[in-house]
């Protein structure tokens, strides 16, 4: 019988210090996540000397308790996976650190794994993946479409020429009033809301590319019209205008993908997954299109280890190690 | 007993095993940029080429700054994420106590590491290793006027700043400080973080707001 593997994932890309441990590439034994949201919201923003600090502080606190909550110890992990990119480069360290030196004291594997790999992979923690398949990864620092032809092997199809959607999101909530970080809280208000602002659906063009400064621009010119001319804005109604705007520019890209890929199965991957009415929409599609749709549960779109864990196992499978020389890139192309 | 030395503070990797009265093996590197990349396997090889294991040391001293704050913490994460993995006692030493301790000059000891932007890490010792300025981030002319204050001192630097000029760069006597700090207070690993002795930038404008 094939022995069980674990690997302990750890995370640390962008404010969240997570460490995980995952069966097999499918199944979660424990995550812990230390998140750095409150230290930053005074700033309006992830401050990365601020994030790269609380990692450190972090680091060995959230292992421990990843192994006490699993009731394991170092010696019964099988591999270590590490976010080595992209993201903030002193926060990135951190993690790598902590990453390789377990490795090195342990004698253990290390699998180095790219941040986007672990988006799409924590619906291998749901979900059997079912190739082709399309991804759609969305967060505050990307917007792709990642066709995959089987485990582990990654083709950029689209991405964004300039805003990430989640970037978008911030900027626009900002405009409308809401704190940092705003973009869930543009999903949450723009149910109350309708559509009545127009606004330009972006780059409706042959490519599976995406553009969101346009609309972006669009919102902020709009509120600073109606702020002129001394008419308050509906913050509801704009955030419902913007969302539907912004959603509907993604699934008609999507259509298109899996239209023209003819992808069995696809996935929603990211921290703008947990978005509602993106997730109904591309339920919606999914239905129109006949393909199985999968969408990681909210705890696995935003940044956590598990999925680090999960692609790590699939990673390890394709034969993928990183030695003690690994290194973090603050931009990497997954491949 | 066995002492892991390690030091990233500044561009330069200072580690070492000693043992007893001896240094087993030990690098002094200047990597700057790839320092990330070349720490750990620069360590482990003082492993591999003396035939010990990870398990073979007694403690740690590790240097929590002040210096590059990126340096500070890939040496603080390795060394935290060791003891604490293997259950090794671990300490942490000043980058600046380390420079004073390794100077044999018999003056006044002032070590000094560049901040930027007018500003120095610095500290003031005397010949008995007593701390006259405590390892703060200061101003240039506020250190000149301390320094004002001694009758003869001795710049110790890495750096080369025209305010202070040196005639002795830093190459660490890791023997003698380990020696001196082998029995220092372990610290809890978890416990074990960076001394920037300096606010993040953003810190900094939001008290001035």
């Amino acid at each position: 019988m094939k022995k069980n593997m674990y690997i302990l994932g750890i995370e640390s890309s962008c404010d969240e210090t997570s460490a995980s441990i995952v069966k097999n590439g499918t199944e979660e034994i424990a995550t812990v996540v230390a998140s750095q949201i409150d230290v930053h919201k005074d700033f309006g923003g992830v401050v990365p000397e601020i994030a790269s600090r609380h990692h450190v502080k972090n680091i060995t606190i959230v292992l421990e308790e990843c192994l006490k909550k699993a009731n394991m110890k170092m010696k019964d992990i099988d591999g270590i996976a590490i976010t080595y990119g992209p993201g903030l480069i002193g926060s990135l360290l951190v993690g790598l650190e902590a990453a390789k030196t377990l490795a090195f004291v342990n004698g253990k594997p290390l699998i180095p794994v790219h941040h986007i790999a672990g988006h799409i992979y924590a619906n291998s923690l749901v979900n059997e993946l079912k190739f082709p398949l399309l991804a759609l990864v969305v967060s505050g620092g990307h917007t792709e479409i990642i066709e995959m032809p089987k485990h582990y092997e990654f083709n950029k199809i689209g991405g964004t020429l300039d805003d990430a959607i989640g970037e978008c999101y911030d900027k626009v909530a900002r405009v409308i009033g809401l704190e940092y970080p705003g973009g869930p809280k543009v999903d949450k208000l723009s149910a109350e809301g309708k559509h009545s602002y127009k606004l330009p659906i972006p780059l409706q063009d042959d490519s599976y590319n995406f553009s969101f400064s346009g609309l972006k621009s669009a919102v902020i010119n709009l509120a600073h019209h109606e702020d002129q001319i001394g008419r308050k804005i509906n913050q509801a109604d704009l955030a419902c205008s913007f969302q539907e705007v912004a959603v509907e520019s993604v699934v008609n890209k999507m259509r298109k993908a899996i239209i023209e890929k003819n992808a069995k199965s696809v996935i929603v991957a990211g921290g703008v997954a947990a978005n509602k009415g993106l997730r109904s929409a591309m339920e919606k599609l999914a239905k129109e299109l006949d393909v199985e749709l999968s969408i990681p549960p909210m705890k696995y779109c935003t940044d956590n280890a598990a999925m680090i864990a999960a692609a790590g196992y699939y990673a390890y499978l394709d034969g993928r190690r990183g030695d003690l020389t690994l290194n973090s890139k603050s931009q990497d192309v997954l491949k | 007993m066995r002492y892991l030395y390690i030091d990233t503070s500044s561009a330069y990797l200072y580690s070492a095993i000693v043992e007893g009265d001896r240094i087993i093996d030990q690098v002094k590197r200047k990597f700057g940029t790839t320092l990330s990349e070349e720490a750990l396997p620069e360590i482990a090889n003082l492993f591999t080429k003396n035939i010990l294991f990870p398990k073979d040391i007694d403690k740690i001293i590790v240097v929590n700054g002040p210096g590059s704050f990126t340096g500070i913490r890939i040496g603080i994460t390795i060394a935290k994420t060791y003891a604490w993995d293997l259950n090794i006692p671990i300490t942490t030493i000043s980058a600046l106590e380390a420079m004073s301790l390794s100077s044999k000059k018999k003056t006044n000891h002032v070590p000094v590491i560049d901040a930027r932007r007018k500003y120095v890490y610095a500290a003031i010792y005397d010949e008995e290793q007593k701390e006259i300025l405590k390892p703060q981030h200061i101003k240039i002319a506020d250190l000149k006027k301390e320094l004002k204050k001694l009758d003869d001192y001795y710049i110790i630097s890495n750096d080369d700043m025209e305010d202070f000029p040196t005639k002795e760069k830093y190459n660490p006597d890791i023997l003698k400080i380990v020696e001196t700090f082998k029995d220092k207070k372990n610290v809890n690993p978890h416990a074990v973080n960076p001394e920037y002795l300096k606010l993040t930038e953003a810190e900094e404008s939001k008290l001035n707001d």
